[in-house]
């Protein structure tokens, strides 16, 4: 009995074995006919691909017109080469005045909801989820392949309502009444818009559902949340966020459909009501209850990816890992109780209003504590400078940039003054269209030989980069620069104000620099796609990272998983001095001298 | 690190019904939000107006809604007992159940009716301010709720008559039954924010 402390048995980990991973996720046989392999697929991950043709196509569109409204504001009156004949031949190419009210509002509604949305989540979330926590699918693969399909019917609803009399709608990506009512917008595009959202909507809480429920039961034996890869973490409160506040906007979009189609006077006011007027502040509080979770729905997903891809690249384990899932977990929280920031200058109570500047600041802690943890990954790393890596870069970089400048927004005495005003565009493009725009960049690169088994091309994905980051920062810098000058939001024609004509030359530059980002993006197009059909093909494991979806090949088999792996280590296991060879370590991957017993309990 | 490992199984049916169960209590979270937003438009609405039910117009009836709360809460009841875990042994329970509780869901979507139309004609409708717009608008769009949790329990019916669904045992009747008792608990707090108080 000389040593009792060697003598004692090695502590037992149970792997609770909850989901039903052997016999519910059945090896389903490959669907053979061409309709049920390719369009109306079951498998995640046709659907993540679907997801990402359906959001890119709708970044393309939402992109074109994002350059007309440029062109319009740096040369107002002149036609916009080529594609203006086409759209505009009554004004011989120049961008009409409705016209661009209804481009700015398409534009931020299609890149938000059809866009930003199916890429990240609807595509990545679909990919990655099954695969990074060890599943063969979804919990619920029909309910996945009528979120994509439903989200085509919004999509075709937005596409119609440009063709119908009196053009798409106009009043804004947050359709406030009084713009949106049949006194605003009396034509159908307005109508349609309102259906769309909804469609689109509904599409979204399906797949929030899908994906809550498969992280909270489909997850391999061992993988606890907190051996969950950050992506993952993202993806999931994105989606606990779109299950409970998407349903919010659907209740005031259906409120204002009803008031346009059946005469309800939810948001009537003034002259024309007789028995109890309504309030358009109403519309905007619900818009806001949603939509400021809607700004947390679409960025956690770019940090979670950032979170895992900055470790992978510094081949470091995350620094702080608990810590940063933890903080996302608290904006996650925060982000449902400060709204109001959104409507300081609405005329709300004071007291209320220094409530909801107070939680907005609070966000800043747990964004500081993930952001910090960022820099301290990558600190003393060995970094290896890929195209995944530089666009994880500059998403820290822009989002950086965009989190600062969001102080400026969230207290009440300078948001009364920048409130509508280009400096608002400059903060949100620079957070939520910037670096959610370069997460998903990323993501691509990252996660392209996974999903076609091709490598993409590095050098050309380098320029892409190179050419994305300095004008996207100039562009939207731009915006806060022309917006701190005093230029407001949604102007036609800015220079018919006198004391905004001396911002003609930076809002020229920033038109060049939106032409010359729009351009660029021409080399991700040539490079998606002649990788698609000629690129280098991807081993199983081209990066050397050690999450599930790196050990199976790619492109992953239909039921992804011969066996469930049994998940023994965290995510971004580097360089563990207990592995020889290689500085990466998998997830399922027994190390070579600590004997690991398996043994089943129960039946 | 050097930790055995242990893994623990559940037998199969058991976990995939719980897989169902946690998507659809997800599913009922979310819809509940669609009706809270639906109400908190309802309270701001009220808030703002300086009488309600604004000068001149009726209170809305109160009887034939409570009998109306009466019935959908018997449906529940009644459905309830017949899909319970100790029913299965019960041959028919799940039969009875599903049309009892389809017998007064109609019942209630009949009595709807019946408070609708009179108000209607009286020229009470849905452009009659802000109290028109909600009393119409809440309402019908829970009665739109409770005709899909109708043709939900309506397909369950031929497996309970043949015998292939057993009450308890298959998620989709516990499933459908979750969703029936969330449109009536619905109707309890809209029966009184809208008609009582």
């Amino acid at each position: 009995m000389g040593d009792a402390t060697t003598s004692k048995p090695a502590p037992i980990r149970h792997l609770h074995v909850g989901p039903e991973f052997h016999a519910e996720q059945h090896i389903h046989p490959e669907p053979t006919s061409f309709l049920r392999k390719y369009v109306f697929s079951m498998d995640h991950k046709v659907i993540a691909k679907q997801f990402l043709w359906y959001g890119l196509f709708f970044l393309a569109v939402g992109g074109a017109m994002a350059m007309m409204l440029r062109w319009q504001i740096a040369y107002p009156g002149t036609p916009f080469p080529v594609l203006g004949q086409l759209i505009w031949p009554q004004s011989g190419g120049v961008m009409p005045p409705q016209s661009y009210a209804a481009f700015f509002t398409m534009h931020g509604t299609l890149m938000i909801f059809f866009a930003i949305t199916p890429i990240l989540i609807g595509a990545f979330g679909n990919f990655l989820i099954p695969l990074m926590i060890g599943a063969r699918d979804m919990a619920f693969p029909t309910l996945n392949l009528m979120s994509f399909w439903t989200n085509v019917v919004a999509g075709l609803c937005m596409i119609v309502s440009f063709f119908v009399p009196m053009g798409a709608a106009a009043g804004g990506w947050q359709s406030y009444p009084t713009l949106s009512t049949l006194v605003g917008s009396p034509g159908h595009g307005q109508t349609l818009w309102i259906l769309g959202i909804f469609f689109t909507g509904s599409a979204s809480i399906m797949g929030a559902v899908n994906y809550i429920t498969t992280v909270v039961r489909l997850r391999a034996p061992g993988m606890g949340y907190f051996q969950m890869p950050l992506s993952v973490w993202g993806i999931w409160l994105t989606a606990i966020l779109n299950a409970l506040f998407v349903p919010v906007l659907a209740a005031g979009v259906l409120l204002l459909f009803l008031d346009r189609v059946f005469g309800s006077h939810f948001f009537l006011a003034g002259a024309a009501i007789t028995k109890g007027g309504g309030d358009p502040v109403l519309y905007q509080h619900l818009f806001w209850i949603f939509g400021h979770p809607e700004v947390y729905i679409l960025i956690l997903p770019a940090w979670g990816i950032v979170s895992d891809l900055l470790s992978f690249f510094s081949r470091k384990p995350a620094f702080g890992y608990k810590a940063t899932a933890l903080s996302m977990s608290v904006i996650t929280l925060l982000s449902m109780a400060v709204y109001g920031h959104h409507m300081f200058v609405v005329g709300m109570s004071p007291l209320l209003s220094q409530g909801f500047m107070t939680l907005t600041m609070l966000i800043s802690i747990p964004s500081a504590v993930f952001f910090l943890n960022w820099l301290g990954t990558m600190w003393r790393g060995s970094i290896r400078f890929a195209t995944p890596m530089l666009f994880s870069l500059g998403v820290v970089f822009v989002f950086g940039l965009g989190g600062l400048t969001g102080l400026h927004l969230g207290a009440i005495s300078s948001d009364i003054y920048l409130h509508d005003s280009y400096f608002v565009i400059g903060h949100f493009h620079l957070t939520m269209a910037a670096s959610v725009l370069l997460g998903a960049f990323a993501a691509i690169y990252f996660w392209f030989p996974k999903m076609f088994g091709k490598m993409m091309n590095d050098t050309l994905g380098k320029w892409h980069f190179w050419l994305t980051i300095i004008p996207i920062t100039i562009v939207f810098c731009g915006m806060l620069v022309v917006g701190y000058g005093g230029m407001q939001r949604r102007l036609y024609n800015y220079e018919a104000y006198e004391f905004l004509k001396h911002l003609h030359p930076i809002n020229v530059w920033m038109t060049r620099a939106a032409l010359l980002l729009g351009a660029s993006q021409f080399l991700f197009v040539g490079n998606f796609l002649s990788s698609l059909i000629s690129g280098k093909k991807a081993t199983e494991n081209p990066w050397e990272v050690g999450t599930l979806e790196w050990t199976i090949p790619s492109p992953p088999p239909h039921h992804n998983y011969d066996e469930i792996p049994i998940v023994l280590h965290g995510p971004h296991e580097f360089n563990n001095p207990a592995v020889a060879g290689k500085d990466w370590l998998a997830q399922d991957e027994p190390i070579d001298d600590e004997p690991v017993a398996l043994g089943a309990v129960g039946s | 690190m050097s930790t055995a490992v242990a893994v623990t199984r559940f037998p199969v049916p058991e976990e995939s019904r719980r897989t169902s169960f946690v998507g659809m209590v997800m599913a009922l979270a979310s819809w509940t939000m669609l009706f809270v937003a639906l109400f908190f438009a309802y309270a701001v609405l009220r808030l703002r107006a300086p009488a309600w039910p604004p000068d001149g117009l009726p209170p809305l009836p109160k009887a034939l809604p409570f009998l109306n709360t009466l019935v959908l809460l018997t449906s529940s009841v009644v459905l309830h007992f017949g899909v319970r875990p100790e029913a299965e042994e019960k041959p028919g329970a799940l039969r009875r159940a599903l049309l009892g509780a389809l017998a007064l869901g109609s019942l209630f979507l009949a009595l709807q009716l019946a408070v609708w139309v009179p108000l209607w004609r009286s020229g009470f409708r849905i452009d009659t301010g802000t109290y028109g717009s909600i009393f119409y608008s809440l309402t019908v769009f829970h009665a739109v709720h409770v005709l899909a949790g109708l043709v939900a329990l309506a397909v369950l019916l031929p497996g309970a008559f043949s015998g292939r669904l057993v009450s308890g045992r298959a998620s989709t009747v516990r499933l459908s039954a979750m969703f029936w008792h969330f449109v009536d608990a619905v109707w309890v707090v809209m029966f009184v924010a809208v008609y009582l108080v």
